[in-house]
Formats: structure tokens, sequence, C-alpha cells
């Protein structure tokens, strides 16, 4: 439907000379150049970071370390949008000592948030392959007595190698699909993605053939990108990491002090733009006015949470069933179904949106469906990661149950009864990580939202915008309160699972 | 445009028509049929309808008078007021859009989504002209660039100097907003085929380019930049308003582009009297009153009376273009000019 959308308006055809405009090349230069940097300086700085949690085994709070990483990867961009506004903004915290020229808006502002949102899942990819060396190895290292840079040439560096590669592409596709941050930090027309000019084409100059014709050119790049990475394989950033690893040489003295600066150095930059917008709440504290204010929007988005979460889930259960069947008939086809469902990853939010949108242009009242539309299209985006949680689960729940059950010819009730205790942790997991992406949702929503339902992220993206900062953090700490609780939820569920 | 801004402005975009604007339930059915009287839809851009705009006076007033539901829907400003109504065609929502301006006439009457008034045009003021049989003009003003006098002490004398100077600059997206538009067409009417090298020159000196009016001026107002495009009418809000004289408007010695503010009913309303009522209106000395007063630009009909900020005012000189040039070269102004914006 949506690539029937993206190929269709009323008969207008593509604008070809838009081909030839400067100002497509200056936005895909601008995309590339941003998300290489975003994703290049991510990965460098997360491996220092990575190996001063191998080494510090005892460091305090390592497993919330972890968690926040989680929540940083997963955070509703707004609220780090408004933290770093009123950290680094025109009268943030720490703007004095910038010096005059500082400027939050453009290269700058977009690499910080990137940074931010994505070294964590780097961190942990990392340190997950680290901490997956075995003692042996270690023990050789010693004994062979290496020094710290052959240390990290024939044992570090190879463990994790990989996983860096890896997450140096994903973490590049990510940033090229971008849309809030740009949106919000890039300073207007001098920063413009791909994801933002496909959204200024359709809604500032209602240009829908240039608009499709940007979304078919991001749609290949980012599609092409996406392939060239999933070429070399996945990486695991979610997993847990290897316990009752009993043999670790202990780092020198100067080296801990070296982990023990990097590490609470990596904990302040988390921390910092979300502890800044703690201070500048306190002028609407107890305005009474803005707390009724703030109910609608909030509710608007737990319940649009609540029900994308409950469709995306269903969706991806169901999507697998012919997949499951397969799989346990043994049939060629599950190979391919396999295939297919860890793809959808390709199609950006962005893009798939205006595809639905002009699809849905001609045929329906698009404001008056417009919640159902954000809600269907978000379940469309987050499908996919629901799926790659579930599909291990119900693998291996029909390797290890579907004998039994076949023998003892249970009826459906039990049938479902068994299944449900099986997978209802990680039917949790998915949900409680469905839910924090939807929450989150601004890119989607500046397609299809309106007016008469407000979700707390765009009313935060207002007040930021209008420089309200003191209502735009206190909506941002309502709103990282609701995400943290989930990323609690799911980190528990997690361990459970493990 | 300029409703406006102390301390406690505002409800923006969204708070301002979502929660107390919005009679719609969550889920957005349409639930107006219980209501007795016949609703009023009007399109206009957010900082109109805010708190401190004309938005909710003129409600009041005109409620009074036609027994109906007024109802304002604010986007972000005068072009996506345009925008919106393209994107929807047919199927809109509006009876009236209100706050597209002189720039925007010729392409709006191209969309054939609106139909001829039956207001009396010769109650317009002479200095304008008017006689557009489609729109019917509610305000005026003219481009400036407001600066605050405590900061800058010798401002800018022409466009020229100003680029030439090392000042921070905020101004809006001609895309999406009116005063954005009119910066294009001023710097077109300026600098004729050599606009490319100004708007690099601009570019080296803006902080922002903002999507609506309202968050250029607010992040001005927090001291986000030396001058922002704003109207040579803004300074008397803050003298009316607040009792302060540092905010200034510069006067430009190649002048200023005027922006007339119109309202237009559409093809497809099914209230068409009530939206003639509702033009009238604008017009009347009431609600003129209240204009000036409230979106901080000068009334279209003689003999209202404006307090004595308004004569402080710096009086430009009109330059600009025809509404049909205007039309004409639009999509390759903004072309021109995104080209050289985005880096």
């Amino acid at each position: 439907m949506a690539f029937y959308g993206l190929l269709s308006f009323s008969g207008q055809p593509f604008q070809w000379q838009l081909l030839q405009d400067p100002y497509l090349f200056s936005i895909l230069r601008f995309t590339l150049w941003q998300s290489a940097l975003s994703a290049l300086f991510s990965v460098l700085f997360a491996w220092p970071v990575a190996l001063a949690l191998l080494h510090l085994r005892d460091s305090h709070h390592k497993r919330w370390f972890l968690s926040l990483c989680v929540l940083c990867f997963v955070l509703p961009t707004l609220i780090l949008i408004t933290g770093i506004v009123a950290l680094l903004g025109q009268s943030g915290v720490l703007t004095p000592f910038l010096g005059e020229d500082w400027n939050i808006y453009g290269l700058s502002g977009i690499l910080l948030a990137h940074i931010y949102l994505n070294m964590p899942f780097a961190i942990r990819a990392i340190y997950l392959r680290l901490s997956a060396i075995p003692a042996g190895s270690w023990r050789l290292v010693q004994q062979l007595k290496l020094n710290r840079w052959q240390q990290f040439r024939y044992l570090e560096w190879p463990a994790a190698k990989s996983a860096t590669w890896i997450t140096l592409g994903f973490v590049m596709v990510l940033c090229f699909n971008s849309f809030a941050v740009v949106l919000a930090l890039g300073g207007g027309p001098k920063s413009t993605t791909f994801e933002v000019a496909i959204y200024q084409a359709l809604k500032y100059d209602f240009n829908i053939p240039e608009a499709l014709l940007l979304s078919w050119i991001q749609l290949i790049v980012a599609g092409g990108l996406y392939l060239i990475v999933t070429t070399f394989g996945h990486v695991s950033w979610l997993g847990q990491e290897v316990k009752n690893r009993t043999f670790l040489p202990h780092p020198s003295p100067r080296e801990r002090r070296f982990y023990n600066v990097v590490y609470s150095a990596a904990w302040m930059f988390l921390l910092a733009p979300l502890t800044a917008l703690i201070p500048k709440t306190r002028d609407v504290w107890l305005d009474t006015e803005f707390w009724s204010s703030l109910i609608r929007p909030l509710s608007t988005s737990i319940l649009l949470a609540l029900m994308t979460t409950l469709l995306s889930v269903t969706l991806a259960y169901a999507a697998l069933q012919p997949y499951r069947k397969a799989l346990r008939t043994r049939s060629s086809s599950a190979l391919w179904l396999d295939g297919l469902a860890s793809h959808t990853l390709v199609v950006p939010a962005m893009v798939l949106s205006v595809g639905i949108f002009v699809f849905c242009l001609p045929r329906m009242d698009i404001d008056q469906w417009g919640f159902f539309l954000v809600m269907f299209v978000n379940a469309l985006v987050s499908i996919p990661f629901a799926i790659t949680q579930l599909k291990p689960a119900l693998a291996s729940y029909d390797q290890q149950y579907w004998p039994i059950i076949q023998t003892l010819k249970l009826g459906f009730r039990q049938r479902v009864y068994v299944e449900w205790k099986f997978i209802r942790p990680v039917l949790m997991t998915a949900a409680s990580f469905v839910s924090v992406l939807v929450l989150g949702d601004v890119a989607i929503y500046s397609i299809f939202g309106n007016q008469d339902f407000v979700t707390l992220p765009w009313l935060i993206y207002g007040y930021a915008s209008t420089y309200r900062i003191a209502e735009a953090a206190l909506a941002s700490v309502v709103l990282l309160g609701i995400s943290l609780a989930l990323v609690l939820l799911l980190e528990k569920q997690r361990s459970r699972n493990a | 445009m300029m409703s406006m801004l102390t301390k406690h402005w505002l409800s923006p975009i969204c708070l301002a028509a979502a929660i107390s604007l919005s009679s719609q339930p969550l889920l957005a059915a349409d639930s107006d049929n219980a209501e007795k009287s016949t609703t009023l839809t009007i399109y206009t851009y957010d900082s109109f309808v805010s708190e401190w705009g004309p938005g909710p006076q003129l409600e009041k007033l005109f409620e009074e008078q036609c027994h109906c539901d007024l109802k304002f829907v604010g986007a972000e400003d005068g072009v996506s007021v345009l925008n919106r109504l393209r994107l929807e065609g047919d199927n809109t929502k509006a009876d009236v859009i209100l706050g597209i301006d002189n720039g925007l006439i010729e392409e709006a009457r191209d969309t054939n989504l609106l139909q001829t008034h039956s207001v009396d045009t010769s109650v317009v003021k002479d200095s304008l002209n008017w006689a557009d049989k489609t729109f019917i003009p509610f305000d005026y003003g003219y481009f400036a660039f407001i600066y605050n006098a405590e900061k800058i002490k010798k401002p800018a004398e022409s466009m020229q100097a100003l680029l030439d100077s090392e000042a921070s600059i905020i101004y809006q997206d001609p895309r999406t907003s009116t005063p954005g538009q009119g910066l294009m067409m001023w710097m077109n009417s300026v600098y004729g085929d050599n606009v490319d090298q100004a708007w690099k020159q601009l570019a080296q000196q803006t902080v922002t380019v903002t999507k609506g009016w309202w968050e250029a001026y607010s992040m001005f107002l927090e001291g986000g930049s030396d001058y922002v495009l704003s109207y040579s009418t803004s300074p008397a809000y803050h003298m009316v308003a607040e009792g302060n004289t540092q905010y200034k408007a510069a006067l430009f010695s190649e002048g200023h582009i005027a922006q007339i503010e119109v309202a237009a009913i559409t093809r497809n309303t099914e209230n068409r009297e009530l939206a003639n009522q509702f033009l009238n209106f604008l017009v009347s000395k009431e609600a003129q009153q209240i204009i000036p007063i409230t979106n901080w630009m000068l009334p279209v009909i003689d003999g209202v009376e404006l307090p004595e900020a308004f004569d402080q005012l710096i009086q430009p000189r009109d330059i600009g273009f025809s509404s049909d040039h205007i039309a004409n070269n639009r999509k390759s102004w903004i072309r021109e000019w995104r080209s050289v914006v985005t880096q």
C-alpha cells in the first residue's frame, strides 16, 4: 500500500529536474556526512568505555550503567533534545563556558545528540563481545607477558572487531534516518537530512511529487547501507553479559586510573542532559494550569502506546505463525520467511508514512482518522522489533514442547495456556520495547498528527521550539519517568529470561 | 501578526488549540452533530488564536452577534494555512482562511478553493486601494528587523549594512511563514540577480531559521540573536503592553516590503452567509479596534483610535512586487534560497 502510494499521486509525474538541483546533492552530502561522523564518534568513544567496563570488574553500579545504556538508546529523542537545550542552549547551564561563538543549532547539536543516543548501543555491543573472551585467553596473555598494546592488538580488538564494524554501519543507518534531532537542533535549512527534506516537501511546500522522489532516494540509499551492514552479520546488544568469568588480569594502577576517569566521564555524559532537566522545571512545578494541560497529551500518548503495542505484538505473533509451521515441518520455506521477517527494518518510518499518506489522501479524511493512522504506521514500523524478540523464544518453545504437546494430544485451551506460560516474559519484553519506541515517536506523528490529539513528544517539541524550557523540561521529566519504568520492566524480564 | 508575549504568554500551538479550542473527543470522531448552533471554522496562524492574540476577543464579540460557534484552528504560520487548505482540498473543514498575505493572494486564488465575498470594500482605507472580490484585508504592516537598543547602540541603516555587519539574525522559513516570505521578496527586490550572494552573506549570520514567527520572536526575546525579522509595528507592543522602549525596528534606506493580511471564504463552505458576516465583522470598527492592540499591526479602516506608541513607529518607504510577479516567481525564489542555505 505504501509503495503503491509512493508510485502515484493523481497522475503527477516525478519531478526529474530535481535530480539536477544542487539542493538534492547538498542534503545527500549533509545526510551522509553527519551520519558518518555520528557513527564514527559513537564507536570511537564507546571503545574506552567498554574496556573500562570490562577491566573494572568490581566497578560500582555496573548493572545500572548497562541499564542506563538501554534507556539512552530507546529514549524518546525529544527528552534528550530538551536536556541538551537546557544544558547548552542560549541560556543553558554550561553555555557561559563555551565562548561567544557557541551555537547549539547545527552540526554540533546534531552530533552531540546522535552520539548520546547511539554510543550506549555501541558500548553494550562491544562490551558484550569483550566479556565473552574466554578466561584461557587472558591467562595466555599473562603468561606471554604481552604489554597493554599487544593485549589490545591480539586479544581485545579481534574479539570485538566485527561487532565494531557492524555497529558502525548500523549507527550510520540510524543516523541517516534521523528526524526529530535534525528538525529540532538542525537550526533550520542549513542542516537538512532526507527525512526532514521529505517532511518539508510534504508539509511546507505541499509538493507531493518532490516528497515522493526524495522518499525513493532515501529508501534506496538507506536500504543499500542497511543491506551492506547486514551482510556482515548482525550484532547482539540486548544480550546478557557472560557471567562466572573466573579470571582477568589485574590492570596496572595507571590503567586503573584511566578506566576510572573514562567510566566516570561516561556516567556524567549520559546523566547530564537528563539531570539538567530537573532544575529547569522549578518555574512550573506548582502551576496547576500547566499540569492540567498535560493530562490530555499524556493520556493520548499512553493510549496510543498501549493500543499500538497490542496491535504490533499481535501482528508480530501472527506473522511468525507460518515461520513456525515451516520450521516444525522442516520445510525449506522457513529460511525464506526468516529472511523476510528480519529485513523489514529497511523501510524508514518517514518513507512508510509518506507512502501511506499519499495513498490515503484521496481516499479518506486523514484528519479524522489521524489517531488510527499514527497507531497503524507505528505498529508497522515496530513489528520487526517485536519479531526479533519473539522469534527465538517461539522457536525454542516449539523445539522443546511441540513433540510433547502432540503426544499428549492437548486441547486448544491447554495449548494456549502452556504456550502463554512459556512466552509471557518474552512477550512482556517485546511489549515494553515497542511501547518505549511508540512513546517517543515524532516522525510518524508529524505526518498524520493534528491538534485533536497532541502527543507528549509533540507537545514538548512545541514548548521547546517556542523556548518555554521550563514547560518542555517538566513534560520531558514526565515522559522520562514512563520510559524509565518501561526500560526497568524490560531489563527485569530480560534477566529473568536469561 | 503580533500577539504577544509577557513572561507567561500564551499557550503555544498545540495547547491553545488542542485543549481549549478543540471540542472533539480524543478519538476524533465527529460529535458536533449534537450541537444546535452552526460552527464557523477558521484556519489561521497560532499566534492569532493565542490567549493574548485577537482570536479570543474577536470570538467573544462575534459569537454574541451571530449566535454561532466560532472555531479557530491554528497552523504554524500564514503559509501553512494555505498549505493545509491545499492539502485538504475540497475536504477541508475550513469555512474561512485568515492570515495569508498579499504575497500569497494569487497563488491562493489559483487553487480554485476559494469563492468571492459580498463585503463592501469601500470601507477599506483609500491608501490600501482595495477592490479584490475574493480577499478582505484585516490589518497591515511593514516587515522590519527588530533589535534591542540596550544591546545594539548603532543599528544597521540598510539591508546592506546589516549583511556587512557581524550581527546574529533569526528569521522565518519562507516555505511556512509569511514574514519569511516577506524577507524573500525584500531580498529579491533589493538585490535582484545578485540575491544568491546576499543569501550567502545572511547565512553566515543566521542563528536559526524557524517555522513560524512566534518561535523566532520568542527566541530573540530570550537573547537568542541581535536582530529578528518581524514588523515595524512590533515595538508598539513592548511600549503599550510592557512599557518597554528598548525594542526598536531598524529603518532601512532601501525601503521595506508591506504586508497586508487577508481572509477569504472557501469554495465548499456550507455557511456562506455566516462566513460573509464574519468578513464584514473583520472590517467593522469594533474588530478593527481590537486587532491593532492584539495582533500589533495597523488597522485597515480610517477612524480607529490608536495608542500613542503607534506615532513613534518608523515610517518606511514602500517597495515590492505586484501579486502576479510574486506568484510567478515564488517557487524559483524558494528554490534559490534553499540551495544557498543548505550546507
